[in-house]
């Protein structure tokens, strides 16, 4: 029993303890949401996020949506909000779905952004219908390289 | 109770054709490619999959149940297509019961036609095209048609398990693999792989319907672009984007 102990280094415990983190994550239940929100009149756009070593960089699926529209807005420090406008209103029915009623008119998202960003110098593009936004990491300090 | 998984037939289904497949992948080329084929060529449900490791799912059209793994046919053309992710778990037990069925009808060729993820899809106009093959003369098959060859790199995913089957088992076979987004459906890069598998096969069909409804096709993918990019994940799809190990 000793002898274990001895044998497990700091790696073998993290690894233990992210295994038993995950485990404890599989056993909550979770119900999932629709990708739209019919009290909002809003859908939930396709995205993702890129960590790069200067930048994180945000990008979102928009089909039908009027560029001029497009907002991306900062909600604090690391929470970004993109909302975009449709040129028309889509109803369920044009997407094949006739057992509810409703209809969406922009898409709406918001996205946590996993390190520090500088909001203020963010950059953004729109190009073929897939907005891109790009903002430079936060550095709070230096290691010297001796 | 089914052991595995296979292949139930419901029509009478031809041999010595094209048979294609158009699976959930990056930027759902293949499905979107597949499903302009179906509907463009009007072909009929030929048969489907049935398996204890599909999830317990029946895909409605209008009103009825279907299984959502698929055959449709015509007398020249076989294609596969799924209407939802294949859950990683299963793809190859999946993928080796298609093709073990899809061998017993003799296909002339295999083609798989799929995405390949580049990082600046945006920036992109046209997307290009890349082949791979079972064998060296359909490589070459391929150069003539003036499909650039991707030489070195990884595939993941229901077209590399299509290609490593077919050359264990001698089987021709080529993948067409169009620039893509990642997790985006993107119709153009299926518009440029049908537009190549027309260069293959001398086959007629027009992509204009499929461009023009670029947008709407976006729209509505985006849930099975959801699903497919979490299967993805776990079959480490990001491997696509290794560099090789080429000394």
């Amino acid at each position: 029993m000793e002898n274990k102990k001895k044998k497990q280094s700091i790696y073998d415990m993290i690894r233990e303890y992210l295994d038993e983190a995950e485990k404890l994550k599989e056993g909550i239940p979770t119900i999932e949401r629709p990708s739209w929100d019919l009290r909002a009149c809003t859908l939930e756009p396709l995205s993702s996020i890129f960590v790069t070593p200067k930048e994180v960089i945000i990008t979102a699926d928009l089909p039908y949506v009027e560029p001029q529209s497009v907002k991306v807005e900062p909600i604090n420090s690391d929470r970004l909000e993109i909302t975009a406008a449709m040129k028309r209103k889509v109803k369920f029915k044009e997407m094949g779905i006739v057992h509810q009623e409703g209809e969406f008119a922009s898409f709406s998202c918001q996205t946590r952004i996993p390190m520090p960003v500088d909001m203020q110098r963010m950059k953004t593009n729109f190009k073929r219908g897939v907005l891109e936004v790009r903002i430079p990491r936060k550095r709070s300090y230096k290691i010297p390289v001796e | 109770m089914l052991s595995t998984a296979k292949i139930i037939e419901k029509n009478s289904v031809p041999s010595q054709t094209f048979l294609v497949h158009g699976m959930p992948d990056v930027g759902l080329v293949g499905v979107i490619a597949a499903s302009h084929l179906i509907t463009e060529y009007k072909m009929v449900e030929m048969a489907y999959m049935d398996s204890e490791f599909l999830p317990p799912v029946a895909v409605l059209h209008e009103g009825l149940p279907y299984a959502p793994i698929r055959v449709f046919g015509n007398g020249s053309l076989l294609i596969t297509i799924s209407e939802m992710a294949i859950p990683a778990d299963s793809i190859q037990l999946f993928m080796r019961t298609l093709l073990d069925w899809g061998q017993s009808k003799n296909p002339r060729l295999t083609i798989s036609i799929s995405g390949m993820p580049i990082q600046n899809r945006q920036d992109i106009e046209k997307p290009k095209v890349f082949g791979v093959a079972s064998n060296a003369a359909l490589l070459k098959m391929l150069e003539d048609k003036g499909i650039e060859i991707l030489h070195e790199g990884y595939l993941v995913g229901p077209q590399a398990l299509i290609l490593r089957y077919c050359a264990e088992k001698n089987l021709p076979a080529i993948a067409l693999l169009a620039q893509s987004f990642y997790n985006y459906p993107d119709p153009e890069a299926a518009a440029a792989a049908l537009n190549e598998f027309v260069n293959v096969t001398g086959k007629k069909i027009d992509v204009t319907a499929l461009l023009e409804k670029g947008e709407e096709i976006r729209l509505k993918a985006r849930d099975i672009m959801k699903r497919t990019q979490q299967e993805m994940t776990k079959m480490k799809k990001g491997q696509e984007y290794d560099l090789p190990l080429y000394v």
